[in-house]
């Protein structure tokens, strides 16, 4: 991309999003989209509906759980939050991705 | 364990798409909704911060979709769909759905009827442990050109066979056997087998009850429970009510008390396939009925006789291992007389494998069953190259149907695939039709094998493996038929088809549509070559002239071996008894036979004219002995000299056949003259000596055993005193009596049995003539099983040249107006459409006829009195083609005639 934005990882989101439901506690998507986008300080190239395909799949796998909630506008909203199971997941995962950045990191690091 | 939690999340999603479908609506309204608003805050105008919030959340529409084949099954929401689809399609169209699923019923049931009885009599494996490491263990004796299948053990060859060999354990013998039994007052005949004692145990099956026969049971005198017997579930069930009290009780068999030991497990037949066995006895039965010596006899082979293959060893190691054993086994076995024997001499051991069991049924069947399973298998191809024609005939009715979908996106796969569900759907209703009309057929097949206790263990209903071979019938036949119009359907281009509504020329399909006929008329005409060779042979074989008049004749088979009568009063036990049957009122004569004719049974014997000086080695002969009337009661007549008395004067006198006299007396009048015949002795194997007889009669020539031979020379010896005090056609033998009617034959012999042998077991009589139709069993089925297929393939090739010049004649509407608007008469109309048609009818019958030419060369085995290249068969069947196929194009041809030119235009 030339406008200095990457694209998101295969994978990665899926991380960025448990990480955020840890941090932040239950949040409808578009707070977690909004999260995802400020922590990484807008250099992820995000379209903001990909979460929503994403939330899916943790979903299925039961890390997380959904229930209806009232938003910040009095508006009904999706609330989303990490399950018990997820909970223990994302050690695993955090684990498996800095395994993953650090081999990346050695790869770059070797002198050409 | 994530993908059972993701299927089961899926699974549940897939039933729920409504209302998931409007929680996702809203909660990605409330997503754009929460975003706007932040930008409101932020300054923006309501316009532009819509904008925005739309722009940061992407395509609405696109993450909808991912997200929904990601929730569901989207699979099964497409076949779902394509389903839907489907039936609506076959519900605009129910004639032509009809006919789709009756033409696939008729080609599957076909096919679903065959394999059925291939699968029962030769693929079935057997309900026994492991299998797979089954051998049958036989002789093969075929190198000396015999017809026969591998000749049977017996115990001492199986005992070296223990003793010697390392490549098996577990080597049982096995032989069917009828016992009469009795189980208090009541009296019957129970199918079995006589088996060695470590049968069961060396199958690895276990007893529903009780316990199964071990080798303690096989002793000589008998086990811990004297003569110990096994009976089937089936018995079990429907004798004692499943009792379990049975085990113990006490019965005779063939005169013998007995102990039921145990039941076999239900579904047991043993291993001899198209047998139901109801009753296992040991081998010692034999000892038990005939002594130690019948039980060891060296020169009987008697014993089917399987094993198991030792681990790490190969059919072919212990086929080499036997055969460089065999020879010095049957130094040891067999008396030297036989040893010698060319026969024996080029003998090979033969180890083959049992998975399936054994039966003799496949010696005569195999064959023809793989031929039927082509025929059948060619009926298929038929009915699915007229559907294609079909198919593509609505495909292209169809065309703008598939340009608009195409136009709206939906891929060529897509289209493919959705055709191809169609297809299935007319295709798995005509599997299942299929499958009802086979098994409705399958009593009538079996009756046509013309062996009752095969048609009794032969069961035709559908079991899982008939089944899953149907369904694959059913879905190879949809890929078949569904292939081309999937093919030009998606293919068709959507300009061209959306532009005009009615195609004025030729499209690409409608060259591959013409194929069709030829490719079905060939292998009609195949079909029915074949059919009318098989019908002419089973025709020339049952009006051939066989020498004997069949109606009212019966057969009894009776069995002397336990009255008191021996020797010179067992003949004249046998003499009496045909004397008694016949003074009962409707009887007319009565005779003695030992080799019922047409029976398949042979018995041959070697010969010499004692006066002919040149002829000093012994030729062979058919053999038979008679009793007194043979010839009146078969209607063959005598052409000179006499018949044999029904005393001892005749002892050495002899009638023999035209063919015999013809034999040893080349050129002048056999009566009168000596003929020697040399006896091998067999058992002690001194040197051979002679029984001279004279002939005091020549009768007409017969057949002997089978229908399909010319009639051999027949040597006919009087019933006299034999070895062991039997007669010299040994202790069971035919009695054949001709009578008004076929009961009022068999209420004489058993009320004679009675009068004169109360004490041997009752076999009732057969009748000749159904013996005489039975012969040729084998051809009848393969005649009328055949005859049908030629017939459906007949008709489905008619239906199919129909269904093209109908379709060519619609197709060409306009073109046939604008000739007729030029000034095409009516003939040259009619022409026009005939003969496009004529010319591909006349392709296929050539091709045709040089398949038929190679695929009758190859059946030449089966046929008999009958050219496979006889020019009649192929003219006659190649003009039965031509008729159908132009009485087909005729009918809408016709209709092209009725074309109004004025009107044919109009519609452009």
């Amino acid at each position: 991309m030339g406008d200095g934005k990457s694209d998101v990882l295969q994978g990665t989101l899926d991380l960025m999003v448990l990480k955020t439901l840890e941090s932040m506690g239950p949040l409808h998507g578009y707070g977690i989209a909004r999260r995802i986008e400020q922590v990484s300080n807008d250099t992820l190239n995000l379209n903001q509906g990909t979460i929503y395909p994403a939330l899916l799949r943790l979903q299925q796998r039961g890390w997380i759980t959904t229930e209806w909630g009232t938003s910040e506008n009095n508006r009904r909203a999706k609330y989303y939050s990490l399950s018990r199971f997820g909970k223990k997941q994302i050690e695993k995962e955090t684990e498996s991705w800095q395994r993953i950045a650090a081999t990346m990191a050695r790869f770059l690091a070797t002198p050409r | 364990m994530d993908w059972l939690r993701i299927l089961w999340s899926r699974c549940a999603a897939f039933f729920g798409t409504k209302k998931l479908d409007e929680d996702l609506d809203e909660e990605l309204l409330a997503h754009i909704d929460l975003a706007t608003e932040e930008n409101l805050r932020c300054g923006m105008s309501p316009q532009e911060a819509r904008r925005a919030a739309l722009l940061s959340f992407g395509g609405v529409a696109q993450i909808k979709e991912s997200y929904r084949v990601q929730r569901g099954l989207p699979f099964l929401d497409v076949l779902l769909q394509d389903i839907r689809f489907g039936t609506r399609q076959i519900w605009h169209a129910p004639g032509f759905a009809f006919i789709a699923v009756l033409t696939l019923a008729l080609g599957i049931g076909a096919n679903t009827a065959v394999f059925t009885l291939t699968h029962a009599l030769l693929l079935r494996t057997l309900p026994v442990r492991d299998p797979g490491e089954l051998v049958r263990l036989s002789i093969d004796v075929s190198a000396t050109g015999t017809r026969d299948d591998n000749a049977p053990l017996n115990l001492p060859i199986i005992e070296a066979i223990r003793r010697q060999s390392h490549s098996f354990h577990d080597v049982f013998a096995w032989c069917v056997y009828d016992f009469p039994f009795r189980d208090g007052n009541v009296n019957s005949g129970l199918h079995g087998a006589i088996v060695s004692g470590n049968a069961f145990e060396s199958l690895g099956v276990h007893p529903a009850a009780g316990r199964l026969l071990t080798p303690a049971d096989d002793q000589s005198g008998g086990g811990p429970d004297g003569l110990a017997a096994v009976i089937s579930y089936r018995a079990w069930v429907a004798r004692y009510h499943a009792d379990p009290s049975v085990v113990g009780r006490r019965v005779i068999v063939t005169d013998h008390p007995a102990t039921i030991v145990g039941v076999a497990p239900a579904g047991f037949e043993g291993v001899i396939v198209a047998e139901h066995p109801d009753l296992y006895l040991p081998l010692e039965f034999q000892a038990a009925l005939y002594g130690q010596e019948a039980k060891h006899d060296g020169g009987r082979l008697w014993l089917q006789t399987f094993a198991r293959l030792n681990s790490g060893v190969s059919q072919k190691q212990a086929s080499a291992e036997m055969n460089s054993l065999f020879p010095h086994i049957l130094d040891a076995v067999l008396p030297p007389a036989i040893r010698h024997m060319p026969v024996v001499e080029n003998s090979r051991f033969a180890v083959k494998p049992a998975r399936t069991g054994w039966s003799k049924l496949r010696v005569q069947y195999t064959e023809p069953l793989l031929l039927l399973q082509l025929m059948v298998g060619a009926v298929l191809l038929i009915c699915c190259a007229n559907l294609s024609g079909l198919f593509l005939a609505r495909a292209s009715a169809r065309r703008v149907e598939f340009a608009i979908r195409g136009a709206l996106g939906a891929g060529r796969l897509r289209l493919m695939r959705q055709l191809f569900v169609e297809c299935l759907m007319l295709a798995l209703p005509g599997a299942l039709l299929g499958v009802g009309l086979a098994w409705m057929a399958g009593p009538w097949i079996l009756h046509m094998l013309g062996n009752a206790e095969a048609q009794e263990a032969i069961s035709m209903q559908p079991n899982p493996a008939v089944l899953g071979v149907t369904i694959a019938c059913a879905v190879f036949c949809a890929v078949l038929f569904g292939m081309a119009p999937a093919w030009t359907a998606s293919h068709a281009s959507m300009e061209a088809a959306l532009r005009s509504a009615q195609p004025r020329t030729a499209a690409g399909s409608t060259g591959l549509r013409n194929w069709f006929v030829p490719f079905q008329v060939s292998l009609s005409l195949t079909l029915v070559v074949l059919a009318a060779l098989l019908g002419t042979t089973v025709t020339r074989l049952l009006t051939d002239d066989s020498g004997y008049r069949t109606e009212n004749v019966s057969f009894a088979l009776t069995d002397f071996l336990r009255v008191p009568e021996k020797g010179e009063a067992l003949v004249t036990l046998y003499r009496r008894m045909a004397a008694r049957i016949e003074e009962f009122p409707g009887v007319e004569h009565v005779s003695i036979a030992a080799v019922a004719p047409l029976m398949g049974v042979r018995w041959s014997d070697d010969f010499l004219a004692v006066a002919n000086k040149q002829r000093t080695r012994p030729v062979e002969s058919m053999e038979n002995v008679i009793g007194a009337h043979y010839f009146s009661t078969l209607s063959i007549s005598i052409l000179s000299g006499r018949d044999l008395e029904n005393n001892d004067s005749d002892r050495n006198s002899c009638v023999v056949s035209e063919a015999a006299a013809r034999l040893y007396f080349p050129g002048t009048s056999a009566l009168g003259k000596t003929l020697r015949n040399v006896i091998h002795h067999s058992r002690t194997g001194e040197a051979d000596t002679y029984r001279d007889c004279q002939i005091v009669g020549v009768a007409q020539d017969t057949k002997y055993d089978a229908l399909r031979e010319l009639p051999p020379p027949i040597v006919y010896l009087p019933i006299t005193v034999g070895e062991g005090g039997s007669t010299n056609g040994g202790s069971t033998l035919f009695f054949i009596i001709r009578a008004r009617s076929i009961s009022t034959a068999r209420s004489a012999y058993l009320a004679a049995l009675h009068e004169l042998a109360p004490s041997s077991p009752e076999i009732p009589p057969v009748e000749f003539n159904q013996i005489f139709q039975d012969s040729v069993a084998r051809e009848r089925l393969l005649s009328v099983l055949s005859g049908f297929f030629a017939m459906l393939g007949l008709l489905l090739s008619g239906v199919g040249i129909y269904g093209l010049v109908a379709w060519n004649v619609t197709r060409r509407t306009t073109e046939i107006g604008v000739r007729m608007a030029l000034g095409a008469t009516r003939p040259r109309v009619f022409l026009l459409v005939i003969r496009h048609v004529a010319g591909l009818l006349a392709i296929g019958v050539l091709i045709g006829a040089l398949a038929a030419l190679f695929a009758a060369r190859s059946i030449h085995t089966f046929l008999f009195e009958v050219q496979p290249g006889n020019p009649w068969v192929f003219v006659l069947s190649a003009l039965v083609l031509m008729m159908i196929g132009l009485v087909a194009a005729t009918l809408p041809a016709r209709r092209a005639l009725t074309i109004d030119p004025m009107q044919a235009l109009r519609t452009e």
